[in-house]
């Protein structure tokens, strides 16, 4: 098999997954284990992925769908980048899958579950792959629409409520990038990324004028904002989190908002880095020529937006699921933080981008474990608000630990893979000099401190409440893998900091991305 | 001037649209996104350039061979009006839904009886 094939692997596990957990519906214990299977062999299919990049010369598969060359079919492209946020879908679905098994009721898994969570990876993972950013939108329709329904799985009323809002604001989202799509193909001559890239870094010899591109790119940008739960548009993020269930969330949280993340950095630090800004335009805080100086202090505010709103709402929530949700939003702005440092200041752009891919992972693994650590309190009590809840320790003290891990990860101690995460940040704005994003960061790491501990204490500890139920251990193996990811993750770091870098290179390395798709200039 | 008549109906389209989207009744919020992203698709067409005749070159070659209308753009709207399609009979099961958990699709009415 020659390794371009390579790349269509983990796309078409999760394709064929989904079939045939639907096929399989009517035998639950069938439609489970294919369902698990599913979920490793996507892993399988992303390591077998991720060597052959390895072994590649360019460290760059691209797959052109029907040998179509590019830019005139579909472009699958595999790079370091796409491997490693495929690597971070690949772990945490396959915990939240496990979990789900036992989670979700039987009724429930038998109607659509498990058919809707693989479909919603297969979008995930075509997000991460395509090399096209009209198929870039195709996917997050895929991702988005199993994710509506997951939303609204249970179908009660806070559940419809927060669905309704959920599903309303993505269709407009996806009318905007619709249109910001058409205006860049109308300018730009071309959808392929590659071709685009570099069309824009000679805009004169193709007639492309670059003010409208900026334009256009931030109108785009506003959608992947959305996706990723990025203050100002972050209000969708506490209702729908809650509202869906516990693996889902924690799917949501740790994985698909990652992809407007990695949409930001490929598209922003690939793509539209290319160009150069208009002569003669003066904006507030615009110092260099290059798109990237217009939109750092862009996501430089909207980091700390993020950052102090996820903050200062998770310290003043009620209910455990509502203070992750809103944590949510604040570890979202650290990891826009180093980018927007980066985009700023280009000596410090790899570690900035590795920064945040570091902290995307580490975000990925704990915000997963706390999610499904709360579908198990859940469970056990019947009620996740503070008020109801104490001496989790004496009576869970293995997923207490696990909690505490999680929270501890998110903090940032050492040595677990948090801990780089922070330091990461701290070391790309210190050595920007960005005193300012250093300052944001800072408080930001209190606020974390603050909230995890005050829901430690008004948890865990304290007068013991009655257990209702003891849920399956299988639950807490899924919570308990997770924790010895974060540890393991810490401990291990090297290979991680090795892959964060390649693939803040790849990020960075637009002549090699050009090169490998090779798209054909029509002028 | 087929330019002129598009970008006022466009225009129009978007501003009916918003309308809509704004309204308490939640069937109409629906169809105002359907609105908004049919007008969307309408822009991808007119962003692909108005001039030319049909985009098949070969077959019957009526009109002049060579100025062609964009066929991608084509190719692109109708993925975007099958996406639409799933996305608006989705929102509207999801009305019937709400309607059923809640008695009613009033969004004032919702928003009271919410917890949050």
């Amino acid at each position: 098999m020659e390794p371009a094939h390579l790349v269509i692997a983990p796309l078409l596990t999760a394709l064929v997954t989904a079939i045939l957990t639907l096929a399989t519906r009517n035998y639950l214990n069938v439609q489970r284990a294919v369902s698990a299977l599913g979920g490793l062999g996507y892993l399988v299919g992303v390591g077998v992925l991720y060597q052959a990049i390895q072994a590649d010369a360019d460290g760059v598969i691209v797959y052109q769908l029907s040998d179509w060359g590019a830019p005139f079919g579909i472009t699958l492209v595999a790079d370091a980048l796409a491997v490693f946020m495929l690597g971070l879908a690949a772990l945490v679905s396959l915990a939240a899958l496990a979990y789900s098994v036992r989670f979700i009721s039987d009724y429930g898994q038998r109607v659509s579950y498990h058919p809707l969570y693989h479909l919603m990876m297969v979008g995930v993972t075509g997000s991460f792959l395509t090399g096209d950013i009209f198929n870039l939108f195709v996917w997050f329709e895929v991702m988005l629409m199993s994710s509506y329904v997951l939303v609204a799985f249970y179908s009660g009323k806070e559940h419809t409520r927060a669905a309704l809002t959920y599903v309303v604001l993505n269709l407009l989202g996806s009318a905007v990038m619709l249109l910001a799509i058409g205006g860049l193909y109308a300018t730009t001559g071309t959808l392929n990324m590659a071709d685009m890239a570099q069309r824009l870094a000679d805009p004169a010899a193709f007639g492309i004028d670059p003010a409208p591109v900026l334009g256009l790119s931030a109108i785009l940008f506003t959608v992947f904002a959305l996706k990723a739960g990025i203050a100002p548009f972050q209000f969708w993020v506490p209702p729908a989190y809650r509202a869906a269930p516990a693996p889902v969330a924690a799917m949501l949280a740790g994985v698909v908002k990652k992809v407007g993340v990695y949409a930001i950095i490929r598209l922003y630090f690939t793509i539209f880095a290319a160009a150069t800004l208009p002569a003669g335009l003066s904006l507030p805080g615009l110092s260099g020529t290059s798109f990237l100086d217009f939109f750092g202090p862009v996501l430089f505010i909207m980091a700390t937006a993020s950052i102090l709103l996820g903050g200062f709402g998770a310290v003043g929530r009620k209910t455990v699921d509502g203070m992750l949700a809103y944590s949510s939003i604040g570890q979202v702005g650290f990891i826009l933080l180093p980018l927007a440092v980066a985009a700023t200041v280009p000596e410090v752009r790899t570690l900035g981008i590795a920064a945040a891919l570091i902290y995307s992972l580490n975000h990925g693994f704990a915000k997963a474990l706390l999610f499904l650590a709360s579908g198990i309190i859940e469970r056990m009590t019947g009620t996740l608000e503070f008020a109801n809840l104490g001496g989790l320790t004496e009576r869970a003290p293995v997923l207490s630990g696990g909690f505490f891990l999680g929270a501890l990860a998110l903090i940032g101690i050492p040595p677990l893979s948090g801990f780089f995460g922070k330091l990461l940040v701290f070391d790309t704005a210190a050595r920007a000099g960005a005193d300012a994003a250093l300052a944001v960061a800072l408080v930001g790491a209190i606020l974390t401190i603050a909230y995890f501990s005050r829901a430690w204490n008004r948890g865990f500890w304290g007068e013991p409440v009655e257990i209702l139920e003891r849920p399956s251990t299988t639950l807490t193996v899924a919570v308990v893998a997770l924790a010895l990811g974060v540890v393991v993750l810490g401990i291990g770091f090297d290979p991680v900091m090795e892959a964060a870098n390649a693939a803040a290179n790849a990020a960075l390395d637009r002549a090699g991305y050009i090169d490998a798709v090779a798209p054909e200039v029509v002028a | 001037m087929t330019q002129f008549a598009l970008a006022a109906v466009l225009g129009l389209l978007f501003a009916l649209g918003t309308f809509l989207v704004l309204r308490r009744d939640i069937v109409r919020v629906v169809w105002g996104v359907t609105i908004i992203s049919q007008s969307a698709n309408v822009y991808l067409v007119t962003m692909g350039g108005l001039s030319g005749s049909v985009p098949i070159l070969s077959h019957g070659a009526h009109g002049e061979v060579g100025a062609v209308t964009d066929p991608l753009v084509q190719a692109l709207v109708l993925t975007a009006i099958v996406i639409g399609f799933g996305t608006t009979a989705f929102a509207l099961v999801l009305t019937y839904r709400v309607h059923q958990e809640h008695g009613t699709i009033d969004l004032f009415e919702l928003e009271r009886g919410g917890d949050t």
